[in-house]
C-alpha cells in the first residue's frame, strides 16, 4: 500500500522543463529522502504534495485523493513542516499548541511539552524571538501532538547547529518506526539522510537518478580510485561508469559494475593505471559521485 | 475548529483593534470638545447654518479614520500570513481553503464592522447633545461612503497582500488606488446620499475577491 502516488509528473517554469514524465511512489511506514541539487525540482515535488501547485500534467495521490484537492480527513492525516520550520511566529507556545489543538481531535500534547520543557524559553516568549534551532523543536512538537499519518519534511536541517539536527532525526526516526509513520523528507545536509532514511530518491535535472532502500544503493553504488599510467590519458565517459571525476592522473571511477568488471573495462579501453582501489563512500559521496561535483 | 482559527485571527488584529479603538475615542472627543467650544461662542443657529449651508463638516478629522483602519486591519491580519509563505500552514489546516479564507476574511470584515459601527454609534449619540436629528442624518449620510472606503479598503488590501505575483500586486495596487478614492472625494453635505446603495452593493462585492488570490497561490503562481 503506497501513502504517496506520484504519476507520469510533467512541470514547467515558463518554458524551463522542470521534470517530465516524472513517477514514484513512497510505501506505507517508510521514511523516504529526496536528494538533490538546487533547481532540480525538489521544492516543486513539494509544493505538489501539498497541493500548492498544479503541474502541468501528471497527478500525485496522497492515501488515493489527487493532490490537488484533499480533503480536510485526508490532510489531518498528513503533518507538513516547512522549509526554514516557519510557523505562526507571532504566538508564543501556549498559544499555538491551544490554536492547533481545536483542528485535531486525536491531538496529543504530551510530546510537544516535553520537548518544551527542554527548550530554555518563557512562557510568553514569541516564537518570532526564538532562535533557530528553538524553534525546530516548536515544529517538530506540534507535528509529534498532531500524531499524523504521513509526515512531509521540507529541508528539517535548514539553518540548525548539528546539536539540534540530531536531535532532530534521533526524535524522527525513533517516532516514525515506533508508530509505523510514512515520512518524505528533503534536505541539503545529506550526511543527516543516512541517519533518517530507509529509501532515497535522487532527482537530477529532468529525470530520477535513483529510487532504491539506501542499503541497496550503497552496496551496489561504488567509487574505485585510480591512478592512471599517464595524466594525458583519456578516459571516455561512455560504457560502465556512471560518472568520472579526473584530475591529472587522479581518476574518481563511479560505478553499478563490480571491481572485476571495472578492471575488464579498463583493459578493453587500453586504460593503464599504477593503483587501484574501491573507496567506501558516506551517501554524501555516493551522491556527489551520482550527480557530479558541478 | 472555527474558535481555533478565531483565537490565531485575534491574536493577530487585538493590538490593531485597541489601538484602532482608543484613536476613534479621542477623535471623537476632540470633535465634541470642538462643537462644544464652537456653540459656547457661536450661538447654535449660526453653527448649524454654516454646517448647513457653508459645507464646514465638524466631523472632517473622521473622513481618512475608517480608510487607516481598514488598510491597518488588513496588514495586521494578511502580512504575518505571506511572510515566509506562512499561508502554506493555514491551507494546511483540515478545513476546505475556500472555507478557511471566507471565514479569516469575515472575522476582520466583522471586526471592522464592529468598530465603525462603535464609531458611528457614539458619533451618533454625541451629535444629538448638540444638534437636531436633520443634521445628524445628513452627517451619516455624508460619513457613510467614507466608511464603506475603509470596508473597501480592508477587502481590497487583503486582494493584494495574499496575491503570490508582485506584477499583479501592483497592478491591483494602482487599480485600488483609483477605486478606493471614488469613496472620500470631497462633495457637499449629503452628496453621496444617492449612491449609497451602489456604492454599498460594490463593497459587498468586493469582499469575495481575496479568494481569487487564495486559488492563484495554490495554484503555484509566482
Amino acid at each position: 500500500m503506497y501513502a504517496i502516488e506520484c504519476k507520469n509528473l510533467t512541470h514547467y517554469y515558463g518554458k524551463k522543463l522542470v521534470y517530465e514524465n516524472l513517477s514514484f511512489n513512497v510505501e506505507e511506514g517508510k521514511i523516504l529522502g529526496l536528494l538533490g541539487k538546487n533547481g532540480t525540482g525538489k521544492s516543486t515535488t513539494i509544493n505538489i504534495l501539498n497541493g500548492f501547485l498544479q503541474p502541468f500534467s501528471g497527478e500525485c495521490l496522497i492515501y488515493g485523493e489527487n493532490t490537488q484537492a484533499l480533503t480536510p480527513d485526508t490532510k489531518r492525516r498528513i503533518g507538513f513542516l516547512i522549509e526554514g520550520h516557519i510557523q505562526y511566529s507571532f504566538m508564543n507556545i501556549h498559544q499555538i499548541e491551544k490554536f492547533y489543538s481545536g483542528f485535531y481531535p486525536d491531538w496529543n500534547s504530551a510530546p510537544y511539552w516535553e520537548l518544551m520543557s527542554k527548550l530554555k524559553v518563557t512562557p510568553k516568549q514569541k516564537i518570532s524571538t526564538m532562535s533557530c534551532g528553538q524553534r525546530s523543536q516548536v515544529a517538530l512538537g506540534l507535528i509529534l501532538a498532531q500524531d499524523p499519518d504521513l509526515l512531509i519534511l521540507d529541508d528539517f536541517s535548514m539553518g540548525l547547529d548539528p546539536g539540534y539536527r540530531r536531535l532532530f532525526i534521533d526524535y524522527m526516526r525513533e517516532y516514525a518506526k515506533a508508530e509505523h509513520k510514512t515520512v518524505f523528507v528533503t534536505s541539503h545536509i545529506i550526511q543527516d539522510m543516512e541517519r533518517l532514511i530507509d529509501d532515497v530518491m535522487i532527482m537530477d535535472y529532468n529525470k530520477i537518478l535513483a529510487q532504491q532502500p539506501v542499503e541497496q544503493f550503497m552496496n551496489s553504488f561504488r567509487q574505485f580510485n585510480i591512478t592512471l599510467a599517464s595524466p594525458d590519458q583519456k578516459v571516455d565517459f561512455d560504457g560502465i561508469a556512471v560518472n568520472i571525476e579526473k584530475v591529472k592522473d587522479k581518476l574518481e571511477f563511479y560505478t553499478y559494475s563490480a571491481e572485476d568488471e571495472v578492471k575488464n573495462y579498463l583493459l578493453s579501453e587500453g586504460i593503464e593505471y599504477t593503483s587501484f582501489e574501491e573507496k567506501k563512500m558516506t551517501l554524501e559521496d555516493a551522491f556527489i559521485g551520482l550527480t557530479r561535483k558541478y | 475548529m472555527f474558535k481555533s482559527l478565531l483565537y490565531k485571527e485575534w491574536i493577530k488584529i487585538r493590538l490593531v483593534f485597541w489601538l484602532a479603538l482608543g484613536i476613534s475615542l479621542l477623535a471623537l472627543i476632540n470633535i465634541f470638545l470642538k462643537v462644544r467650544h464652537d456653540i459656547l461662542f457661536v450661538d447654535a443657529a449660526n453653527y448649524w447654518y454654516s454646517f448647513l449651508f457653508r459645507n464646514q463638516i465638524y466631523f472632517s478629522i473622521l473622513k481618512f479614520l475608517p480608510f487607516v483602519i481598514g488598510l491597518a486591519v488588513a496588514i495586521a491580519q494578511y502580512i504575518p500570513e505571506t511572510v515566509n509563505k506562512r499561508i502554506k500552514l493555514t491551507f494546511h489546516l483540515p478545513v476546505s481553503e475556500n472555507g478557511v479564507l471566507i471565514r479569516m476574511h469575515a472575522f476582520g470584515a466583522l471586526i471592522l464592522l464592529a468598530l465603525f459601527l462603535v464609531i458611528l454609534g457614539l458619533f451618533t449619540a454625541g451629535s444629538a447633545i448638540f444638534f437636531p436629528s436633520n443634521i445628524i442624518r445628513a452627517s451619516l449620510i455624508t460619513m457613510l461612503p467614507w466608511f464603506l472606503g475603509g470596508m473597501a479598503t480592508y477587502f481590497l488590501v487583503a486582494l493584494i497582500l495574499l496575491e503570490p505575483m508582485w506584477i499583479f500586486r501592483g497592478l491591483y495596487t494602482a487599480v485600488a488606488t483609483g477605486f478606493v478614492a471614488i469613496f472620500f472625494t470631497g462633495a457637499s453635505i449629503g452628496a453621496f446620499g444617492p449612491v449609497l446603495l451602489p456604492l454599498t452593493l460594490i463593497t459587498l462585492l468586493l469582499s469575495c475577491v481575496v479568494l481569487f488570490s487564495g486559488y492563484r497561490f495554490r495554484k503555484g503562481e509566482m
